[in-house]
C-alpha cells in the first residue's frame, strides 16, 4: 500500500482534521465548562471569572449533592435499571431476532410486518399506563425493565446481522447434531458480539437516561437518578403560577453542573470500551470488506 | 443446551421472585377501620391504630423533602396518622397527578398542592375528585379558619359550575408584599436621591446610574420579563401576559365596575408599554429578556454593577450582598410605585393551592376519618403552628404570644426562614395551609416587617385575584380557542413596542385593529357573561 502525499491530499487531510477537531470541541467544551463551574467558588461564578479552569477550587457543590436525601439511592436504582435492563433486553431481542432471520419460518413475514407496524403506531400514554397497571407492574421495578425490553430498531439491526452470517455454518452444525438453541448459543451469539455490543450500548444509554417511565410507573424510592437531576435543573423554572414562589427559588449553577457531571460521567466512561465493536457492529446488512 | 436451559430457568425464578415482592408492595394499603362512627374524643384516639394515608407531595429541589423532618414526624405522632409519602419532583408533578386522576388507578388517598384550575376542573366535573364541600361537617377546622380570616366569599368563589368546591385551599389572612422593586440604596445615598415613589422617580434614578455607568443596563429582569410585568402593570390598571392575574393573558379586571375589559388594547396598557419603550430606547432596560429563569445570570448582573435595579423577591437580597465585590453595596426593597392607576402590586389571592381527594378515597370505609385527620393535620391551630414554626420547645418558644426562635436558627448563616425550611420542613408551600402574616413576619428581619407595614398602610396595594368565570366544558373550549391566538399576537406586539421595532404612537391603531379582528371583544364578552352573579 503506497500513500501519495500530493499537495491536494495533504490539504484535504488538513480540512478533515480541522472539521473533526471542531466537532470534537463542540461536544467537549460545554462539558469542560460544566466541570469548571462545578468546582469553582460561588463568588467567582457570579462575578463571571470562570472559563475552563476552576477558580477558587472547592467541592461544596458536590458535598451538597451527596447530602441530598436519596441521591445515592437513586443512583443505585439507575445502575440497577441499566445493567439488568440491558441484560434482559439483549436476551429477549436475541431470542426474537434469531427466528425472524430465518426465511423458512412460517409467518415470519407477518411477524416482521407487525414489528414494523408497532414502530410507527403506539397506543399512547394513557392506554399504556392502564396496560402496565393491569399487568400489576406499577410500583415494581419491572415496570421500568419489561415494557422496553425490545426496541424494534435494534431488533431489525440484529435480524440483519444474523442474516449476514453464512447459512453453511448452520447447516454444518445441524449435521453435527446441534439443535437450534445450541446453534444460537455456541455459534451465532459469539459471532454477533459486535452487533450485540452496539445495541447493548444503545439500550444502556436508553435506560440510563429514561426518567419519564420511572416517573409514571414507580414509587419514590425506586426513582432513577435522572429524575432527580431533572428536578434540580428544571424544577425551579416552573412556569405559570402567578404567586411566583418558584421564581424565588433558584439553584446555584454550580450545583446544577455538579449534578450533570455526576450523572452523565459513568455512561460516557463506558463508551470508549465499546468503541472497538462499533466499527463492525452497525452495518444494516450490506457486504463488509 | 442443559446449561442454557438452567440459566433461563434461574433467570425466570429470580424474576418471579421480584414480581412477587413487588406485588406485595403494590397491594392496596387499605386499613379497614372497625369503628365507623368516629367521635372526636381523645381516649378513643389512643386506643385506635393510626390511620394510614398515601399522599402525593410536590418536591422542590431547593427544599428537598425528607421523611424524617421534625414536622413530619411530629404531625404523625400528634394526629395519630401514618403517612405514606409519594415524593414527586415538582417539574413533573402535574403529569403524575393527571395520570392518577385520569386513569383512576394507583391513585393516592390525598394529593397536596393542587387546585381546580385547568384540567382538574373538568376532571372534577366528571367525577374524578371528591366534592369536598359536600362533606363540610368533616372539616370543622378548615371552616373555622375560613370564618376567622373572613374568607367565606373568596372560598365560595372556588366552586365550579355545579356549585361544588373540590379542594381545601391554603388560606392567607393578609397577602404578603414579598417582592417588588429592589435597588441599590448605596447609589441613592451617594447621589443624594430620594427613595422612588412613582415610575418617573424610577426613571430619573436609572438615568442617573446610566450617566455614571454608560455601559450598564440599570434595570434588569429576573425570570424573563414576566416578573417585571406582573409586579408593575397593576399600577397602570392592567394585568396581562403570561402571568396576568386573570389567567386570560389579554383581559384585565376592572375592580370598580366588577367586570373584565380588553386590557391588551386599553389606554392603561398603552401608557405602560410607552414607558417601557422609553426605558429601552435610552438603554435603561436590560435587552436580555429571554425566559426561562436563569437566576445565575441575574445575580451576575446585579452583583457586578451591570445593573442596579430589578423586580425580584426580598429573600434574594442576602445572596447578592454576600457575593458582590463592590464596597458599600446595599440593596433595599421599596413599596409599589405609583403609575397612572395608583400604586399597586401584583394581585394576590387569599387562597392558594391546597388539598384534593381523588374519588377513590371516598370509597374507603374510613373516609370520614381520613378527611377529619387531614383537616386536623393542616388546619387546626396545633397543625398550623407546626407547619409554620415547628415544634414548641425545639425550634421555638412562646412567651406572652411572642415567638422566640432557638439560638441555632437565629445564628444560622442562611437566616431563620430558610433554615427552618431546609432543616425542619416548616414553611413549605406544599404542607403549610394556614398563613398568618404576623406569624410569618417573625421569621424575617425588622426591615422586611417595616416594608410590609408601609405597604399595608398605603391601602389596597395588593388587589384580589379577579373572579374566575364558571365555564362548562364547551364554554371553556370556546374561550380557549380565542385565547391562544390573542396571546400570541399580544406577545409579538409587546416585544415589538418595547424594542422600538414598532412605534407605540404610530402603530397602536394597527395593533388594536389586529386584536379586534382576533375577537378580543368577543373573548371579553364570554368572560363577563359567565361571571357568578
Amino acid at each position: 500500500m503506497k500513500t501519495y502525499r500530493t499537495k491536494g491530499n495533504i490539504i484535504f487531510d488538513v480540512i478533515i482534521y480541522v472539521v473533526m477537531i471542531f466537532v470534537l470541541l463542540i461536544c467537549l467544551v460545554p462539558f469542560l465548562y460544566m466541570l469548571a463551574v462545578s468546582l469553582s467558588a460561588p463568588k467567582a461564578i457570579i462575578n463571571n471569572e470562570v472559563s475552563f479552569i476552576p477558580v477558587g477550587m472547592n467541592f461544596e457543590a458536590y458535598k451538597q449533592i451527596f447530602s441530598y436525601p436519596n441521591f445515592f439511592k437513586a443512583y443505585g436504582n439507575t445502575i440497577f435499571y441499566t445493567t439488568v435492563g440491558t441484560f434482559i433486553s439483549l436476551c429477549m431481542t436475541t431470542l426474537f431476532a434469531y427466528p425472524l432471520s430465518k426465511h423458512h419460518l412460517k409467518g415470519q413475514k407477518i411477524a416482521m410486518k407487525l414489528v414494523v407496524f408497532s414502530m410507527f403506531f403506539s397506543g399512547g400514554l394513557i392506554p399504556n399506563y392502564l396496560l402496565i397497571s393491569s399487568l400489576r407492574l406499577t410500583g415494581t421495578r419491572f415496570a421500568m425493565l419489561l415494557p422496553f425490553a425490545i426496541n424494534q430498531f435494534n431488533l431489525i439491526i440484529l435480524i440483519n446481522f444474523f442474516k449476514s452470517i453464512p447459512n453453511e455454518i448452520e447447516e454444518a452444525a445441524l449435521i453435527d447434531g446441534l439443535g437450534y438453541f445450541g446453534i444460537l448459543r455456541r455459534i451465532i451469539v459469539p459471532l454477533s458480539k459486535p452487533a450485540l455490543a452496539t445495541i447493548g450500548l444503545y439500550t444502556a444509554v436508553f435506560f440510563w437516561n429514561d426518567w419519564f417511565n420511572g416517573l409514571i410507573y414507580l414509587n419514590t424510592d425506586q426513582f432513577p437518578v435522572m429524575l432527580f437531576l431533572r428536578n434540580i435543573v428544571n424544577g425551579t423554572s416552573m412556569l405559570g403560577d402567578a404567586a411566583g414562589s418558584a421564581d424565588k427559588a433558584t439553584i446555584a449553577i454550580s450545583i446544577k453542573s455538579a449534578v450533570i457531571i455526576t450523572s452523565t460521567l459513568p455512561i460516557i466512561i463506558l463508551y470508549p470500551f465499546l468503541q472497538k465493536y462499533f466499527v463492525k457492529g452497525l452495518t444494516v446488512g450490506s457486504v463488509k470488506g | 443446551m442443559k446449561k442454557f436451559l438452567s440459566l433461563i430457568l434461574v433467570v425466570t425464578m429470580v424474576m418471579a421472585l421480584f414480581t412477587a415482592c413487588g406485588k406485595k408492595e403494590a397491594e392496596d394499603k387499605k386499613v379497614v377501620d372497625s369503628s365507623k362512627n368516629q367521635t372526636e374524643n381523645q381516649d378513643n384516639q389512643e386506643t385506635e391504630k393510626p390511620v394510614k394515608i398515601r399522599i402525593y407531595y410536590s418536591d422542590n429541589a431547593t427544599l428537598p423533602f425528607q421523611d424524617d423532618w421534625l414536622t413530619v414526624k411530629a404531625a404523625e405522632e400528634m394526629f395519630n396518622v401514618e403517612f405514606d409519602w409519594e415524593v414527586i419532583p415538582i417539574a413533573d408533578y402535574s403529569t403524575k397527578v393527571s395520570l392518577a386522576l385520569n386513569t383512576g388507578t394507583n391513585t393516592p388517598d390525598v394529593i397536596l398542592y393542587q387546585s381546580t384550575k385547568g384540567e382538574n376542573a373538568s376532571l372534577a366535573l366528571n367525577g374524578a375528585i371528591v366534592p369536598i364541600s359536600d362533606y363540610s361537617e368533616f372539616t370543622p377546622n378548615f371552616n373555622k379558619r375560613v370564618e376567622s380570616f373572613g374568607l367565606q366569599d373568596t372560598v365560595d368563589k372556588l366552586k365550579l359550575a355545579d356549585g361544588k368546591r373540590y379542594y381545601l385551599p391554603s388560606l392567607y389572612d393578609v397577602p404578603f408584599y414579598d417582592g417588588g422593586l429592589i435597588l441599590r440604596e448605596d447609589f441613592l445615598e451617594a447621589e443624594g436621591l430620594e427613595a422612588p415613589k412613582t415610575f418617573d422617580d424610577l426613571y430619573k434614578i436609572l438615568k442617573a446610574y446610566k450617566a455614571k455607568n454608560p455601559d450598564s443596563y440599570p434595570l434588569t429582569i429576573l425570570a424573563g420579563p414576566r416578573v417585571l410585568y406582573r409586579m408593575t402593570m397593576p399600577s397602570y390598571g392592567v394585568s396581562l401576559g403570561k402571568n396576568g392575574s386573570s389567567g386570560t393573558n389579554t383581559l384585565s379586571y376592572d375592580y370598580d365596575k366588577k367586570e373584565y375589559f380588553p386590557g391588551a388594547i386599553s389606554e392603561g396598557y398603552k401608557e405602560y408599554i410607552s414607558y417601557l419603550a422609553k426605558l429601552y430606547a435610552e438603554g435603561l432596560l436590560d435587552p436580555e429578556m429571554a425566559d426561562p429563569i436563569n437566576g445565575d445570570i441575574w445575580s451576575q448582573k446585579m452583583a457586578t454593577g451591570k445593573s442596579m435595579a430589578t423586580y425580584a423577591y426580598y429573600d434574594q437580597i442576602g445572596g447578592l450582598e454576600g457575593s458582590t465585590e463592590i464596597d458599600g453595596y446595599k440593596l433595599q426593597m421599596y413599596p409599589s410605585l405609583e403609575g397612572t392607576a395608583g400604586a399597586h402590586h401584583q394581585p394576590k389571592s387569599s387562597t392558594g393551592s391546597g388539598i384534593i381527594f381523588p374519588a377513590k378515597t371516598a370509597k374507603r370505609d374510613d373516609f370520614e376519618r381520613v378527611v377529619r385527620t387531614i383537616d386536623k393535620v393542616f388546619f387546626s391551630e396545633e397543625g398550623a403552628k407546626l407547619w409554620c414554626l415547628g415544634v414548641e420547645g425545639k425550634t421555638y418558644t412562646e412567651e406572652n404570644g411572642k415567638v422566640k426562635y432557638a439560638d441555632e436558627l437565629v445564628n444560622s448563616a442562611e437566616g431563620i426562614y430558610k433554615s427552618l425550611q431546609v432543616k425542619y420542613g416548616c414553611g413549605s408551600d406544599v404542607t403549610q395551609m394556614v398563613w398568618v402574616n404576623e406569624r410569618e413576619m417573625t421569621k424575617y428581619d425588622e426591615n422586611y416587617a417595616r416594608i410590609n407595614k408601609e405597604v399595608a398602610a398605603m391601602g389596597d396595594v395588593i388587589q384580589a385575584i379577579p373572579p374566575t368565570p364558571l365555564f362548562d366544558d364547551m364554554k371553556a373550549e370556546d374561550a380557549g380557542v380565542l385565547q391562544t391566538p390573542l396571546f400570541d399576537t399580544f406577545e409579538v406586539w409587546a416585544d415589538a413596542f418595547i424594542t422600538g421595532k414598532k412605534d407605540v404612537e404610530k402603530d397602536w391603531d394597527t395593533y388594536v385593529k389586529e386584536m379586534k379582528s382576533l375577537k378580543i371583544e368577543e373573548f371579553c364578552k364570554i368572560y363577563n357573561e359567565n361571571l357568578a352573579k
